[in-house]
This record gives structure tokens, C-alpha cells and sequence, in this order.
């Protein structure tokens, strides 16, 4: 405010020798020198100091800087006042000719001159006037935030806390994660598949949140009385609020060999892991002979049938069909897909209609499936149910339990985010048991993780602010699940959706949503590349040291 | 602790400052005395030419010659110094003194002919156009005073400037391509030469848009020396500056801003393909991949480019040029006019996002690069691709310059809006202040470069070269 009172006295300031001189020269017409007129004159040159100290706030841009400034807005107010505006205000219609240029010459001169002035006087007085502010000001006191975890609620919560630095908040914000890009979780099956490249569907987080300090590592403990971070490393962080986004790893009950003999799905190695096995077990079942190893080696088992494991059969069965013709020596009708679940139905995040007829569609194609039934145990060449069926694979995709990644217990959050029985600590995502205000919890999805992500660097923002938080509402848009080729089922705000429609909403809606423009671009281009070329059979990695493929 | 060590650095960094600057402010007013005294040399031969030291000798109620001289170079040098000690802060490289030493030039010319003068004489000091065009040639010897003064104290301070480098064989070359190639298709092929390898002087490692100002300027500068100074003596040997004698040239006035913009790009671009296809270290080549952000910043620019052009339609609307613009498709609507001429606004608006980006540091920078550009589409857009497209004859006379005066009008206001539009919507995708050391400090030295560099003197330049129009073409009321 004060400093804008010295623009316009700025502004005055230089219009007094501005306007002696036109006036004393004989340069302003009768009506000019009106006292009205002279308010004119005053009030203009008010404005141009208002909008040059606007214009050149806070900084000492130098005597040039600040002189050219005012030379420029002389000649814009030559343009607005002169030119436009005094012919509207005597009833005419504004020109522009050149006639009404050289009408107005004096005028032009005059504004240049004053916004010379203007500047000049204001760089001596912003100068001081800087100085006195430099006095007065104690270093700004910023908020220290660190967020742990660099998945959809961590990498939303950043990018929103840069928001709102930008709008003001004092907030210094860290990121750490044990992997330096965001991953799309929706498109892995297809990484796993070998339809997109891996390192398409995921984004670093140095770029998808510039401006947000990142430490790429993992977090040993929290230390939420001392408030310290501790990375692996050694290194701690302090914090003055934490706001844990760890999401989930696989969790397997502790059941014999499952931990061993499984493949999770969880990350890009995983996913890219998974690949070059399956078409490792190709190559070997090319040119082997003993049929009871043949039927292990194309038997492939996925337990879990939520959207990932479903997603993850439907691949992999377009993955062996899809790359076949490679390999005279497998039958077609050889490779055997089963897909096992615990629940009456598969896919129970969608309606039972929907379900229905992914059921169908996979059953369609001779993708096998065992229902109400669990994995009990399973080995390096086979699986074994709950009903004692043994089924011998040596692939086993393990996607029937996640749970919270272990750093605090425990995470319940209150309806604002904040976890409870902690001071400062936050929680977004997976690894949180987040309530609804109905009672319930959310479902860990990225819809709601993102979602989760703004609200939390809202609340956080606000709470230092000294405000209140506000609840975490939101009610699922819809779910999207891929059925493997050409065939999706989807259910948005309701409406349900199947076929040939469902995946081009599936392939639209998630590619949309995939982080960065150049990603974007990079997918499309795989999966335009994918209708004309069939897949890639580039095993990309070593065999691992114990493998489950027996070398003869 | 970092608090601490800050505090002390600045002060000592500030400590070196101050006494380089005491130091340097005497060697720079002796420096701009120096050059004041050549830049008058220049300006008192042309004045010798034209019998003109007469005048200047009635400063000192006398009308002998050479007391006219002698105080003309009195003037001059003392102006000299100020000069020094104004651009001491600034780099001080051909390219960028040059500039501000023709800014200076024109606001004596304001301040002293027009002003300082008659009030010293005991006239009426009179503004007005007539008066303004009278004094046209001694705006030309001003001109010529600040341009030798600013290249004579780069001369003068090259021994001592770090920045100072000899043009390699390489850019003269880059220059003398550029300026063939454009000077060939404007008609100018001899003087697109010179002033092709003139630009290898002046140029300064910038990208396409600053370049682009820089070219405007310089092809003004061109048209004032070549078409008003160089070609009547060579040729008639007289040196006419006179009002009449500068509107029978108008019309190469577009000719020449477009070849020294043109000159400029092309000299930047091939450059730029010179250092693709031979730099092998990539840390030359580029600091930042144009895509992501890229796409944004076309957005941004498209959406600055709407607002500029509703600025613009106020004066189309006013001057009823839409049915003219709707030619471009052959219709005679004024919608249709309407709606090319937002799809123009939009698509030059996107062109300023990539000529311009992350070169707006603050509001300011962005009114002067907007208004900056939109001159330079006035001389390109209005006065010669309409004409081509509709069908007209590009008429690029005095009476055709006054015609488009309310174009450049509307062109100006859009440039501003547009750099100001672009500012505010950059700021808030691309806040280049906030932590990220790294990101901050790059763009504080680019900051400082452009303002110790001479773009608030190619602003303020354009700006006057569209002031100096009117007196050019009008006719006084």
C-alpha cells in the first residue's frame, strides 16, 4: 500500500514540470487548462505511476530498467488517453489516423517525458523504499514438509503444495522416494505383456514436481516424536509435517512358498521381470519333449482376481497367443491360463453383470478359472489350492493381497487425513485406511489416491495457516478394467459399458490420465505401432541365477 | 548457519562491488567523455555538410562557425559523460552500447532541440508536429551521435571488458549468408551484405525472438544510414535529413526493418543449425529439451494471443477494417474478417510463446518484447503480407505508412497485451523463483544479462521508431 502511494506520488511528482511547461509554452488548448483539465492531467499521471510502481514492484530493476518502463507506459497512455479515450470522452469515435497522431503530438511528447521522469524519480524512491523494507523484514519462517512416497497421492500432494507456495503458503516441501519416477499402475499389465515400453508409462518425479526438493532413497524409520525422517542412508530430515503416501506391497499370509515362487505385480521391475520369464518359458517349451514339463512350463496361474490379476490373464494370454507363431514347437492349444480366486465372482469392485461377462469373455477364450478357492501353497513347479487341486506351472502371478508398506503400524486416518494417534503425520493412498463420512473406507484406487493427494496439501497449507482442515470426499467416478485384446468392461457414474466401447473408453480415459505430455505421446505411439507389429520377443535380461526355467 | 554465510558473502561480494564501481565509474565517464567526443565529431561533420553550425553557434549569441563547433563539441562530450555513467552498469558489447546510445541520442533530441533549446533561447518551446518534423535532420545527426558514442565506447573499453570478442570468421560469414539471402528477396542484395556482416557485430548469443528486436532495430538504424545518409552522398553528394527528403524514402523504411529482422533470424538460425550439425558437446547445444512445458507455453501463447486480439478488435472495429481482413478468404463479411483476424492473433500469439518464452522475467519485459513484436508484425503483417494476400498492391509509400498508422495503433496494443497476458499466464506455470537452486540461479544470470544487455533500449527504440512515424508521413494540422 505504502508502496503504491509512492508511485502515484511519483507520478505527480514528475507531472508538475510535465505540465508547467505545456502550459506556460502554450501548449494545452483552453479546455486543458481548465481546472477539470488539470484534474485530468493529474489523475492520468496518478495512474501511470500506480502502474509503473505495479509494474515494478519490490525490485530494484536498475535505472534503465525502470526508466525504459516508464518510457513504454507513456507511450501505452498516450495510445489509451490521447488517442482513445479524449475523443470517446468529447463524444467522438476514436481514429488512430495518423491525423489524429499529429493532433496530438504535444500530448505524445508530454506522456513519453513524464513516464521518463516517473521512472527516474521511482527508482530512487523504490530504492529507498526497498532498503527500509530490507530493515524491517525477518527471514520468512517456511513449514517444513516432507512426503514419503513418490506414487499417485505423494506425487499429487507435491504438485499441489507447489500450487500453493506459488499462491503464498510458506511451505518448504521434500519429496522422498525410493524411485525416482511416477509409475502408471493402470498400464503395467501391458508393460508385463510386452505391449508398452516400461519406461513409457512411468514419469520422473524431478519433472512431474519441479519444484519440489526430491531425495531419491528409502526411508528407514520415522521418528515422529523426535519429527525426523531417517533414509537408509543415514541421513535424516526433519520435518514439521509428514505426510506419508507409501502405498502397498504384496502381502502373502505367510503362506509356504508363495513369497518365494511368485511373481508380484507391483512395480516395473516386476512387470518387465515377469515378461522376459514368460517368454524365456517359450523359448524352452520350443524344443522340449517330456509332456509333463511342457504342460508346466505353458501353464500360467494368476491368484487374485481384482483388476490386476484379471488385466494381468488377459495379457499374458494375448502375450503367448500374440507371439506364437514365433515358436513352431508350441500347439496353439497348449498354453493353459488359470485364473484363481477366493470370491464367488471375479473382478468384485464391478457390478455382477459386468462381472458376468468378463467372466464370460475370458472363459470365451479358454482361460480357466477356480472360484472360492485360495492358493495354499505353491513351489517352483507348481501351485496348490485349498481343495488339494495341484496345478503344475512355473508361472504364478501373485496379486491376492497387498498391505500397507510397514514404517508407522497401522495407518487409520481421521476424515481430514491426519493419522490418528499421531501429532503432524498425515497419510494419502494405499498404505492408509482413509474413513468415508458414511462409515466406510475409500478403496485404494488411484482415483482416490490423487484426490487424496490435493486434499492433504490443502489441509497441511491450511493447518499451518491456522486453519481448519476440511473432510476427504470424494465417491468414485467409475472403474475401467481391460480384458486383454480389443475388450474392456466399464461402469462410469453408473452407466455400464463392454466391448469394443468399454476399451476405447479404457485406452482414452487412462491415457488422459498418464502423467506428462511426452509419455502420452510415447504410449500412443506403442500402441499404434502394436496394430501393425507383433510383439516384441527381445528377452532383455540374463536368466536369473536360480530360474525356474531348468537348463538341460 | 547457511543464514550466517549468506550474509557474509553478500556483504563481502557487495564490498567488491562498490569499490569496482567507484573505480569504474571515473574510468567510465573519461571513457564516455572520449566517446561523446567522437559521436560529436560524427554529428558536426553532417552538421558541417548541412551549414547548420550557425545554429548551434546562437546557443552563444554569436553566429561564427567555429564557435558553433566548439560548443557543439562541448555538448557533446558532456553528454558523453553522462552517457558513460548511465551504461557503466550495463554490458558493455557492441551490440548492446549501440542501442543505448541511440535511445540516448533520441531523448536528447526530445530534451534538447525541442525542449532545452528554445527555453535557453528564450522561445516558446513548441511540440508540436511541425515543429518536430523541422527538426527531423537534427533527430538523424542525434541519432548518429548515440550510435558512434555507444560503438566508440565499446572501442574505448574492449581492453579492459572480459565480454568482448572479435566476430569469428564464422559469424561474418553467418551474416553475410543471412543478409544475401533476405536482401535478394527484398531487393537490397548489396545493402543486405553490409548490413549482414555488420550484424556479426552486433549480434549477441540470444534466441530467435530478442534476436528478432534486435533485427527490427538494427533495420531501422539501416534505413536512416544507408537509404537517408549514405546513398544521397554517395550519389548527389548532399545530406538531406530534411522531413520532405525522408518521405520520398518511406517506402524503404518496411523494407529495411524487415531485411534487419530478417537478418536476424536467419543469422540466429543458422547458427543454431551450425551448432546441431558441429558442436559435439552437448552442453553447448542445449540447456532444455523443448517439449512438456513447450506445449503449455503454446497454450499460453494461443490464449495471450486471444486477448491481444480483442484489444486489437476495438480499433478494427473503429477503423472498419474487417471486411478487409475477410479478403484473406475471399469473403466481404465483417465475421469472417473478425474471425480471421482472432485466428491471426492466435497463431502470432503462439509464435511469440516460442519466440519468446522464459524471456519475460517481469511485467515489464513482457509489455517491451510484446510491443516490440507486435511493431515488427505491423511492418510484416500490416503493411505487407495483407496487401499480398488480398490482392492489393504493397504500398509501402509515406501515404500508404499514414493509412496503416491506426493498424500500427491496434498492433501496438496488442503486443502489449499480449507480452503482458503471456507474462501473467508464464508466472504462474513456470515460477522460476522458487526453490530449485539450479533453475533459479540460470534464470537470475539470464535476468541480469537481459537487463545489463540492451533490450529495455530495443524496446523503448521500437517504440520511438513508431513514434517518429507520424512525423514522417503526417502533414501538420
Amino acid at each position: 500500500m505504502e508502496q503504491l502511494g509512492w508511485g502515484a506520488v511519483a507520478g505527480l511528482a514528475a507531472a508538475l514540470p510535465v505540465g508547467v511547461l505545456m502550459a506556460t509554452q502554450h501548449m494545452a488548448s483552453a479546455q486543458e487548462m481548465s481546472p477539470a483539465g488539470w484534474l485530468a492531467f493529474a489523475a492520468y499521471a496518478v495512474v501511470v505511476g500506480l502502474v509503473l510502481i505495479a509494474v515494478a514492484r519490490g525490485s530494484r530493476q536498475g535505472l534503465a530498467m525502470t526508466a525504459s518502463a516508464g518510457v513504454l507506459l507513456g507511450t501505452l497512455g498516450w495510445l489509451v488517453f490521447s488517442l482513445t479515450l479524449e475523443p470517446l470522452f468529447h463524444g467522438q469515435l476514436p481514429t488512430w489516423s495518423a491525423a489524429a497522431a499529429a493532433k496530438t503530438y504535444p500530448e505524445l511528447v508530454g506522456n513519453v517525458l513524464h513516464g521518463a521522469l516517473t521512472g527516474l524519480l521511482l527508482h530512487f524512491v523504490a530504492g529507498v523504499w526497498t532498503l527500509k523494507l530490507r530493515e524491517k523484514r525477518d527471514p520468512v519462517e517456511r513449514a517444513r514438509i516432507v512426503v514419503v512416497g513418490g506414487g499417485f497421492a505423494g506425487v499429487a500432494a507435491a504438485q499441489r503444495f507447489e500450487r500453493l507456495v506459488l499462491r503464498g503458503a510458506k511451505l518448504d516441501v521434500t519429496l522422498v522416494s525410493d524411485s525416482n519416477f511416477l509409475l502408471f499402475t493402470p498400464m503395467l499389465a501391458e508393460v508385463a505383456s510386452g505391449a508398452l515400453e516400461p519406461a513409457h508409462i512411468s514419469a520422473p518425479i524431478r519433472s512431474a514436481a519441479a519444484h519440489t526438493t526430491f531425495h531419491h532413497g528409502r526411508v528407514d524409520r520415522v521418528d515422529p516424536a523426535g519429527r525426523e525422517v531417517v533414509l537408509e542412508s543415514g541421513e535424516t530430515l526433519p520435518y514439521d509435517h509428514l505426510v506419508l503416501a507409501v502405498g502397498s506391497v504384496p502381502h502373502t499370509f505367510d503362506l509356504p512358498g508363495i513369497a518365494e515362487h511368485s511373481f508380484p505385480l507391483k512395480n516395473l521391475a516386476d512387470a518387465v521381470a515377469l515378461r522376459n520369464h514368460a517368454l524365456r518359458l517359450l523359448e524352452a517349451a520350443d524344443r522340449e519333449t517330456d509332456p509333463r514339463t511342457r504342460r508346466e512350463l505353458l501353464t500360467f496361474v494368476v491368484a487374485g482376481a481384482g483388476f490386476a490379476g484379471t488385466e494381468m490373464i488377459a495379457e499374458l494370454f494375448d502375450l503367448v497367443h500374440g507371439v506364437s507363431h514365433y515358436y513352431p514347437g508350441v500347439q496353439p492349444s497348449e498354453p493353459r491360463f488359470v485364473l484363481v480366486h477366493a470370491g464367488d465372482r471375479i473382478l468384485p469392485e464391478l457390478g455382477p453383470e459386468l462381472a458376468a461377462y468378463a467372466m464370460e469373455r475370458l472363459a470365451a477364450r479358454g482361460i480357466e478359472h477356480r472360484l472360492n478357492l485360495r492358493v495354499t501353497e505353491a513351489a517352483e513347479d507348481l501351485v496348490r489350492l485349498d481343495n488339494d487341486e495341484l496345478i503344475p506351472t512355473r508361472t504364478f502371478v501373485w496379486t491376492a493381497g497387498n498391505k500397507p508398506t510397514p514404517l508407522l503400524g497401522s495407518l487409520t486416518t481421521d476424515t481430514s487425513l491426519r493419522v490418528e494417534g499421531f501429532e503432524h503425520v498425515w497419510a494419502v493412498g494405499d498404505c492408509a485406511r482413509i474413513p468415508t463420512v458414511d462409515g466406510g473406507f475409500h478403496p485404494p484406487t488411484a482415483q482416490h489416491a490423487l484426490r487424496q493427494g490435493v486434499t492433504v496439501a490443502d489441509n497441511v497449507a491450511a493447518f499451518v495457516a491456522g486453519r481448519a482442515p476440511v473432510e476427504f470426499r470424494f465417491r468414485t467416478i467409475g472403474v475401467l478394467v481391460a480384458l486383454g485384446h480389443r475388450t474392456a468392461a466399464a461402469e462410469i457414474r453408473g452407466r455400464r459399458f463392454a466391448g469394443l466401447v468399454a476399451w476405447l473408453l479404457w485406452r482414452g480415459i487412462y491415457l488422459s490420465k498418464l502423467p506428462g505430455v511426452e509419455k502420452k505421446i510415447r504410449v500412443l505411439f506403442d500402441w499404434t505401432l502394436d496394430l501393425v507389429f507383433p510383439r516384441d520377443i527381445v528377452v532383455t535380461a540374463a536368466a536369473p541365477r536360480r530360474s525356474k526355467v531348468r537348463v538341460r | 548457519m547457511r543464514n550466517t554465510v549468506g550474509t557474509d558473502e553478500g556483504r563481502a561480494t557487495k564490498g567488491a562491488t562498490e569499490a569496482g564501481r567507484a573505480m569504474k565509474a571515473r574510468d567510465a565517464a573519461i571513457a564516455g567523455a572520449l566517446a561523446g567526443f567522437a559521436g560529436g565529431a560524427a554529428f558536426a561533420g553532417t552538421l558541417t555538410i548541412q551549414g547548420q553550425l550557425a545554429t548551434v553557434a546562437s546557443i552563444v549569441h554569436t553566429d561564427n562557425v567555429v564557435a558553433g563547433l566548439a560548443v557543439h563539441m562541448v555538448i557533446a562530450t558532456i553528454l558523453g559523460v553522462g552517457f558513460g555513467l548511465l551504461i557503466s552498469r550495463q554490458r558493455a558489447r557492441a551490440g548492446e552500447t549501440v542501442f543505448w546510445g541511440l535511445i540516448y541520442g533520441a531523448f536528447w533530441w526530445f530534451l534538447g532541440p525541442q525542449t532545452l533549446l528554445p527555453l535557453v533561447l528564450g522561445k516558446p518551446v513548441a511540440w508540436d508536429l511541425a515543429s518536430a518534423q523541422a527538426l527531423l535532420p537534427s533527430l538523424m545527426g542525434h541519432l548518429l551521435y548515440g550510435a558512434v558514442a555507444g560503438i566508440a565506447f565499446v572501442v574505448l573499453q574492449q581492453d579492459t571488458d572480459p565480454l568482448w570478442r572479435n566476430p569469428s570468421r564464422g559469424m561474418v560469414l553467418r551474416g553475410l549468408i543471412a543478409g544475401l539471402a533476405v536482401g535478394l528477396v527484398l531487393g537490397l542484395p548489396w545493402e543486405g551484405l553490409l548490413a549482414g556482416a555488420g550484424y556479426a557485430l552486433i549480434a549477441s548469443p540470444e534466441s530467435t525472438g530478442p534476436a528478432l528486436v534486435r533485427g527490427t532495430v538494427y533495420g531501422f538504424a539501416w534505413w536512416v544510414f544507408a537509404a537517408l545518409t549514405v546513398e544521397p552522398l554517395l550519389f548527389t553528394v548532399t545530406l538531406d535529413w530534411s522531413q520532405q527528403a525522408a518521405a520520398r524514402d518511406a517506402h524503404l523504411m518496411p523494407a529495411y526493418v524487415l531485411l534487419g529482422a530478417g537478418i536476424a533470424v536467419g543469422y540466429t538460425w543458422l547458427g543454431l543449425i551450425a551448432k546441431v550439425l558441429f558442436t559435439d558437446d552437448i552442453r553447448l547445444v542445449r540447456t532444455e529439451a523443448a517439449g512438456k512445458r513447450g506445449l503449455r507455453a503454446l497454450g499460453y501463447g494461443a490464449l495471450s494471443g486471444l486477448a491481444g486480439g480483442l484489444v486489437f478488435t476495438v480499433v478494427m472495429v473503429a477503423v472498419g477494417e474487417f471486411p478487409l481482413v475477410a479478403q484473406m478468404i475471399g469473403s466481404h463479411s465483417a465475421v469472417a474478417g473478425f474471425v480471421v483476424h482472432m485466428v491471426i492473433a492466435q497463431i502470432l500469439g503462439i509464435s511469440y510463446a516460442i519466440l519468446f518464452r522464459r524471456r519475460s522475467f517481469d511485467l515489464t519485459s513482457g509489455i517491451g518484447w510484446g510491443l516490440s513484436y507486435g511493431f515488427f508484425w505491423w511492418t510484416l503483417g500490416n503493411l505487407t503480407l495483407l496487401p499480398l494476400f488480398t490482392g492489393a498492391p504493397v504500398d509501402w509509400s509515406a501515404a500508404g505508412i499514414a493509412a496503416g498508422f491506426p493498424s500500427l495503433v491496434g498492433h501496438l496494443a496488442y503486443g502489449a497485451a499480449l507480452g503482458a497476458v503471456y507474462h501473467r499466464l508464464e508466472r504462474r506455470a513456470n515460477p522460476w523463483w522458487q526453490t530449485r537452486s539450479k533453475v533459479v540461479a540460470e534464470q537470475t544470470v539470464a535476468r541480469r544479462d537481459q537487463i545489463r544487455g540492451a533490450a529495455p533500449a530495443m524496446w523503448v527504440f521500437t517504440v520511438l521508431i513508431a513514434l517518429i512515424i507520424p512525423i514522417l508521413v503526417g502533414t501538420a494540422p
